[in-house]
Parts: C-alpha cells; sequence; structure tokens
C-alpha cells in the first residue's frame, strides 16, 4: 500500500462507501476504499447520446445486459460471473449486483425522495417491523446537507409524505411534460395529488459538475457528472483531499478480528492474481450492499463469533426488504396523434404520484399498513427494440398506426413499502461458493398479505385513474400475478438492520455494530425498515451523518 | 451490426444483399417484382411443403391448417459478455445464420411491411434484413425463442405459397402475396382459425421489422423523434401546440378544472 497509513477501511465504492469516504477524508482521516470490480472511469467510458440502433439487437436487454446494452453496469445484473448465489426451495429473489468503481449509482434511477416521520415510526403507528432508532428531526439537518452536496432538484410541495428541504437546498425541477399534465388531471379528479419528482440530477451546475443538459439516458451514465454517481463526485472530491486512496478489484472475504473480538482489519482476494492479502484497520465501514456486507459478517466467523462476526442478536441477514413494485399501463386514445416536441427532459419522472394515505391510514380506512406511490410515464421515446407495440396488417396503413400511437402510451410503475416477515431473510448456502471460494448468500422469500393488499390498492386506483383518461388497462391481473419478485425493485435493505437495543438490532443508530465498536455498516443494510421512497438518498444521509459521527470518536479517542 | 457484410452472390441476381446500397436494393426490387423463380431452400427445415393442385391462379386458394415443425440447432456462440465497450459497440457480435433465400424472403416481406413511402426509404433499403438476421442469430433466450417464432413463419409463408400457388413467396406476382398477406397480417378475433397461428408468429416478425426500421436514423426521422440534443439553459417544455392540445384533450374528458398549475412562460 505504499506505506499508506490510512485510519478507516471502507468495503464498497457505491452510495455509502463514497459518502463515507468523502465525509471522513473531508475530516482529515486517511481512508483505504476496496471495491470488488473493476476500475471505472465515465468520462471516457459513458456512451452519450449512442442510438438505440448502434448497439447490438438495437439495445435490448439480455442475460449479458439485463437492462440494456448502454446500462452502465460492469460485470454485473441479475448474475455476476462466477459469483452466484442461491435461492431456498419455493423461494425467489433476484439480487443485482455490479462489480465497478461507483457500484449501483452509475447507473440508479437517481430518485431522492426523503423518508417523511411517518416512515421512522412505523411500528409506533401500526405495531408493525420495527422503529428507527431516531425521529426525522434528527435527521432532516443531514437530509439537507446531502441534498445540497449531491445537488436534487425538486420543490417541497407541502405534502404529508413529503417533508420539506430547508430554502436554497434543492435545485428548481424540469417543467412536466404533455402525458404527466395529463395524469395530473386525471389523479386530482381522484383527490389524489402529483407532485415534482426529486431526483439526484443538477439543473444548475455544482462544484466540477455540469447541469444536465436534457438528452441522453441516465442510466447509460453521466459523463458530465449531472445525474449523480459517485465515481464523477464523491471519489474524485475525497481523492482530491490526498486522503484517499482505492484498490479495485479487490473482494473481501471476511473482516478479521483479535482474541478480545476486536475489529483488526480485513482480508480480500486481488482478483487479478487470486492472491489473498490481509489489511490492518483502526476502524472499518462495510458498505458493499446490504446482502453483500451480511455475507461478509455471517462468513466471518470465529471461536468467539461461531454465528458471525456482529451477529449475538442473531438478526444478521434477517429483516430483508425489498419494495413492492407492479407495473400497468394502456394506450390512452386522446393521446394519439398529439403533437411531437422534445420529451426526453431528464430522461425520468419529471412529476410523480406521492402516497396520500396517511390520514386514511390514520382513520383505519384501509386494509394494507404502509403506503405506495406511482412513477409515471409515457413520452415520445426514442426508437427500441418494443417500438411497434400492438398494430395489424402492412404498407403505409401499419406505419400510420405506429406513427399515431407514437407517445399515447401510458404506464405507471407502483413502488411500495413491505413490511418485513420471518420469511424474509439471507443466510450462507452450505455448499456453494463462488470462484474465490467464498460461500454465497441464500435467500428465503415470500411475500405478505400487507404487500398483496396494497398491490391490490395500486391496481385498483391506477386503473380508475387511466379511466379518467379515457383509457382502458383491461381486466385486472391479481396482486399474487401483478407483484414483481423479491429483490427485482433492486431496493434490498435490512439486513443489518439498526435499532434502539443490542437484543433486535445488528448496529445503534450511528450504524456501529453493538458487538464490535471499530465496526460499522454504512449501506442499506442498517435500515429498520424500507419505505416506499427510494432507498438511495438515505443511505448516503445515514452515511454522512454516522461518518461525522464516528470522526468525532475518533477525534475523541473513544474508538 | 453487420451492415456492410456481403453475402455471397451466386447465380441468382435476385438475393438481398446486406449492405447494399439504396440503388442496388432498387434494382432488387425491380428483379424481384419480374421474377418467376427463386430458390426455396430453407436451412434447417425439416419439412417438405405439401403437394399443390394447380399452380399459377391469383385467386387465394383456401389451405388447411399446417406448421413446420422446425427442429433448429441451438445457437452455441457466445453473447457479447457483461463488460462490452459501450463507445465503440461490437460490429458483428456472432456469426448469422440466415441462408440467401431467407434473407431475400425476409427483405421483401419486410418491404411488404415497410414500403418506400416519398422520400422514406423501405425497410430494406435501410438494411432492415440484417438487424433481423443478428436478432434471429443472438444466443440469448428471447431471441432464441423468436428465432424458432420467425423462421418458422418465414417456412410456412412459403409453404403456403406453394400450396396455393407452387412457388416461392417472393417468386409470387404483387397480387398473389398480397392474397397471403390478407390472410396472415391481421392477428384479431375475426382471424380464421387455419391462420391464427401464423398470424401470431407473423405479428412477432413485424415488431422486428418495425424495430429495425424505426431504430435506424432514417426510420427514427420519419416517427418524429427529436430528442437526445443538448440543451442550453432549462428544459424548454412542450411547445405551445402541445399544450393547446392538451386543453383540448382535457376539455374533451371533463378534466379542465383539474388541470395541474402551468407557470408562465
Amino acid at each position: 500500500m505504499n506505506n499508506f497509513d490510512f485510519e478507516v477501511l471502507v468495503v464498497g465504492s457505491g452510495a455509502g462507501g463514497s459518502m463515507a469516504a468523502y465525509e471522513l477524508t473531508k475530516a482529515g482521516h486517511k481512508v483505504l476504499m476496496l471495491e470488488a470490480g473493476r476500475d471505472y472511469d465515465p468520462k471516457t467510458e459513458t456512451p452519450m447520446f449512442k442510438r438505440n440502433g448502434e448497439a447490438p439487437l438495437m439495445g435490448a436487454g439480455n442475460s449479458d445486459k439485463d437492462f440494456g446494452f448502454y446500462d452502465a453496469t460492469v460485470d454485473g445484473g441479475w448474475q455476476v460471473p462466477n459469483e452466484p448465489y442461491t435461492a431456498a426451495d419455493g423461494s425467489e429473489f433476484l439480487w443485482w449486483r455490479a462489480r465497478m468503481l461507483g457500484g449501483r449509482t452509475n447507473h440508479w434511477g437517481r430518485y431522492s425522495l426523503r423518508f417523511s416521520e411517518h416512515d421512522f415510526k412505523g411500528k409506533s403507528r401500526d405495531g408493525l417491523g420495527a422503529d428507527w432508532p431516531f425521529d426525522y428531526d434528527d435527521i432532516a439537518p443531514w437530509y439537507d446537507k446531502t441534498e445540497a452536496l449531491v445537488g436534487v432538484c425538486g420543490t417541497n410541495t407541502g405534502l404529508d409524505d413529503m417533508p420539506p428541504s430547508s430554502d436554497g437546498i434543492l435545485q428548481p425541477p424540469p417543467k412536466p411534460r404533455i402525458t404527466e399534465l395529463l395524469i395530473a388531471a386525471a389523479a386530482k379528479k381522484l383527490g389524489i395529488p402529483v407532485a415534482p419528482m426529486h431526483r439526484a440530477v443538477l439543473t444548475r451546475p455544482l462544484d466540477n459538475r455540469a447541469a444536465c443538459f436534457y438528452a441522453t439516458p441516465c442510466g447509460h451514465g453521466c459523463s458530465i457528472g449531472a445525474a449523480f454517481q459517485t465515481t464523477t463526485s464523491l471519489i474524485p472530491m475525497a481523492k482530491a483531499t490526498g486522503n484517499l486512496q482505492v484498490i479495485t478489484d479487490a473482494m473481501v472475504k471476511s473482516v478479521d478480528t483479535d482474541e478480545n473480538g476486536k475489529v483488526t482489519g480485513v482480508s480480500y482476494v486481488d482478483k487479478k492474481t487470486s492472491t489473498v492479502h490481509q489489511l490492518q484497520a483502526k476502524v472499518v465501514i462495510l458498505a458493499a450492499s446490504a446482502c453483500e456486507s451480511a455475507r461478509l459478517l455471517l462468513n466471518s466467523k470465529s471461536a468467539r463469533f461461531p454465528n458471525g462476526l456482529a451477529n449475538s442478536s442473531g438478526q444478521v441477514g434477517k429483516n430483508l426488504m425489498d419494495s413492492t413494485g407492479a407495473n400497468i399501463g394502456a394506450m390512452v386514445p386522446a393521446l394519439q396523434g398529439r403533437p411531437i416536441y422534445n420529451e426526453d427532459g431528464h430522461t425520468a419522472n419529471h412529476l410523480f404520484i406521492p402516497w396520500w394515505g396517511h390520514k386514511a391510514q390514520e382513520r383505519k380506512e384501509l386494509d394494507f399498513p404502509r403506503g405506495y406511490h406511482f412513477e409515471i410515464g409515457g413520452r415520445f421515446n426514442e426508437p427500441s427494440s418494443g417500438i411497434a407495440g400492438n398494430v395489424q396488417g402492412y404498407g403505409a396503413d401499419l406505419k400510420r398506426q405506429v406513427k399515431q400511437n407514437y407517445g399515447a402510451y401510458i404506464g405507471f410503475a407502483l413502488r411500495g413499502e413491505m413490511v418485513p416477515n420471518e420469511h424474509c431473510y439471507m443466510d450462507i448456502d452450505p455448499e456453494v461458493k463462488d470462484k474465490w471460494g467464498i460461500p454465497v448468500a441464500r435467500f428465503h422469500w415470500k411475500w405478505s398479505e400487507h404487500e398483496l393488499k396494497q398491490v391490490e390498492h395500486g391496481l385498483k386506483t391506477a386503473k380508475a385513474i387511466f379511466a379518467q383518461m379515457g383509457a382502458d388497462v383491461g381486466e385486472l391481473p391479481t396482486p399474487e400475478q401483478a407483484i414483481l419478485k423479491g429483490g427485482e425493485i433492486i431496493h434490498e435493505v435490512g439486513t443489518t438492520r439498526m435499532g434502539a437495543s443490542p437484543q433486535d438490532s445488528v448496529t445503534n443508530q450511528w450504524g456501529q455494530s453493538w458487538d464490535c465498536p471499530n465496526l460499522f455498516v454504512m449501506d442499506g443494510g442498517v435500515f429498520a425498515s424500507n419505505p416506499h421512497k427510494n432507498c438511495t438518498l438515505t443511505i448516503m444521509t445515514l452515511a454522512m451523518r454516522n461518518s461525522s459521527w464516528l470522526s468525532s470518536q475518533l477525534k475523541q479517542g473513544a474508538i | 451490426m453487420a451492415k456492410d457484410q456481403n453475402y455471397t452472390a451466386d447465380q441468382h441476381q435476385m438475393q438481398y444483399k446486406s449492405g447494399m446500397t439504396r440503388r442496388d436494393s432498387l434494382k432488387l426490387m425491380m428483379a424481384l417484382a419480374a421474377s418467376t423463380l427463386l430458390p426455396a431452400v430453407l436451412a434447417g427445415c425439416d419439412s417438405a411443403p405439401v403437394s399443390t393442385t394447380d399452380a399459377g391462379a391469383d385467386a387465394a386458394k383456401a389451405t388447411t391448417e399446417h406448421w413446420p415443425e422446425l427442429k433448429l440447432a441451438p445457437i452455441t456462440a457466445p453473447g457479447y459478455g457483461k463488460d462490452p465497450n459501450l463507445i465503440l459497440p461490437p460490429e458483428s457480435p456472432w456469426p448469422l445464420t440466415l441462408t440467401q433465400a431467407q434473407l431475400t424472403l425476409v427483405a421483401v416481406l419486410s418491404d411488404i411491411l415497410l414500403p418506400r413511402e416519398g422520400s422514406v426509404p423501405s425497410a430494406s433499403e435501410v438494411h432492415v434484413p440484417a438487424v433481423v438476421d443478428e436478432w434471429v442469430s443472438a444466443p440469448y433466450e428471447r431471441q432464441q425463442q423468436d428465432r424458432l417464432t420467425i423462421l418458422s413463419a418465414l417456412t410456412w409463408i412459403d409453404d403456403e405459397a406453394q400450396m396455393r400457388f407452387s412457388k416461392t413467396f417472393v417468386a409470387l406476382t404483387k397480387t398473389q402475396q398480397k392474397a397471403i398477406m390478407d390472410d396472415i397480417a391481421f392477428d384479431t378475433a375475426e382471424t380464421p382459425v387455419q391462420f391464427k397461428r401464423i398470424a401470431t408468429a407473423f405479428g412477432r416478425f413485424r415488431s422486428l421489422v418495425l424495430a429495425a426500421f424505426f431504430c435506424t436514423p432514417e426510420g427514427t426521422k420519419d416517427i418524429g423523434y427529436v430528442g437526445n440534443v443538448p440543451i442550453g439553459g432549462d428544459y424548454p417544455g412542450p411547445t405551445k401546440e402541445a399544450y393547446a392540445h392538451l386543453d383540448k384533450v382535457l376539455a374533451d374528458l371533463g378534466l379542465t378544472e383539474y388541470a395541474y398549475p402551468i407557470e408562465a412562460g
């Protein structure tokens, strides 16, 4: 390590790990970051402006590139070569991973909604799941700091599901599109609000990052830094302090401890040489993603920690949650043949439908406990392999049909909160190991009535909104048919949850493991619940807050 | 993409050549229109056309349900992997598998689906058959399913042409081709039972041809997509014309009073 005398070792370079590295290096701490994937340079590798027609298969997704040829994900997707995972009998779970510097932040949807007071105290309200060990007011200033650093566009709506940012924090949102305006009117007639989405996309320049120029899909990655990813922001900013070094192709296989149970460092496989190396560290931060960090802890067994490290509560790997997901859509005849203009915008939702049912849930009017939102889509997209739609015939009339339908299709994607249940967890497969000899994660999964009833409500609501637009979604599927698979929304969290007591949680509110004071978790594993509002902003906010606390502890000599 | 690949031209000049120029393509179409016979050799097809009655008539003869049970060898070529170069995509990511006869049939069918309209080129003029070839030759699950569907449809269409007119489809007159198209290009509740399966399979082929066409620069221009260009300053939002259309839609749907507030400017 060229005698780099680091104080803190961070495992993972995604949302949590990069924010931790940023915060700590700015505070003067030397940090070494390990990333299991390869180095990645968005400046030279991002396929900006590339058209579908230039790619194999018109860019369509497949088992090599699940989200399409141009998706930024490197060496990952639903499967990582030579690094399998398994599911228990009767369970199905999908686990999205990336093996690249910056992890999944290079391709994420950039939706960045704050959790609200309801979200942190769900159990106090309805008796289900777990409360978080702090209140919204404790984290609100950190949301401000994170939003200002990351760059989030949106507005303060005054809606109870969307707590306000402090003045001057949010950047202005882009104007709504025609499809979104139609949905907004249809929803409003039913008493359902529609609001500007909050997105980690710059509409004003920030630091060395340019403002969005409203072209080229964010999922390709963003070489100009407008769409937030750690590889154009936090990692270079942390490196600029001189306090960060990064090792890529470094797959951590265990967290190591001494005879007193104190964490001493990690062992990792250098993927390029297949050799194992040991590193000593004063503090280890796991931010490898919820399930990768939990896997690491469960695989770090010793005489003192026979059930895995930091697992005296038995909660490591438990409480696995994803968001619920369901899709519904229809052709809207009133939009057929509408005037064409450039509808790219920032290439995702300008408006969305936030959860509007907190009051109804307080009044016990709904038969499911937790909320959801709709992401709403429909625009003049760049033609892709799916452009044909439902058409008939041939010749001039065929082409007329395709043109008539262009921009007239609207789709809703439901994203809802699930309640943790005893059937949803991960453990270590007793048989299967990856290429590096590391035992792999095994998933167990079953949706409960809470999620199915929520999805049923969402489907009926969507059908009613479509009806207001003069569109027929047809016969609704059952919720069992409609709900997407566990993991498919890529919001998997909860496997090292934080809490108020070492008996039923893995870390305290600072992400510090109850069992090992110099071991922290700063990814989505620490979530005590999984609100419907997309996890990344809160992962980053917690990582910033908790790294700040860690820094103060280090400076006080408390760790 | 294998757009510049040329297939060996043998004794028949009336063959689709991937990567051919627009003028070549027009020549091909004229030749095809005037042709009387083209080879009907379809690789991988183990079925033989059923014997036909008297040939040559333009009138469609009723055929009963038939289906070529193709036994296709699986595609075993590797894919482009999980870390391909996104800036310079692979030109020819896997070996192409359509025969010359299949490519020619694809070209003729593509141009029936999407003929030239004024200055807008036809499907074959913008190399749609090459994209179809790349698609059905790909090693991935969805494309392998489409391969069976589409090759079965191509075989069915030639079988049908033989049964009705004792010629391959590309050798038929336009009227004869249209007679078959009218039977299989509409997949609706009224589709006769013997055409149900081919109509569905042909629909998949049609979707692929449409996608391949509209993903070309010419097709993208034709459909009117105007995005993917950098904009300085704020996103301008809808045009006046687009807002005016929305106002009418809202009025028609009784939603005017619920309109979302739009900032002036």
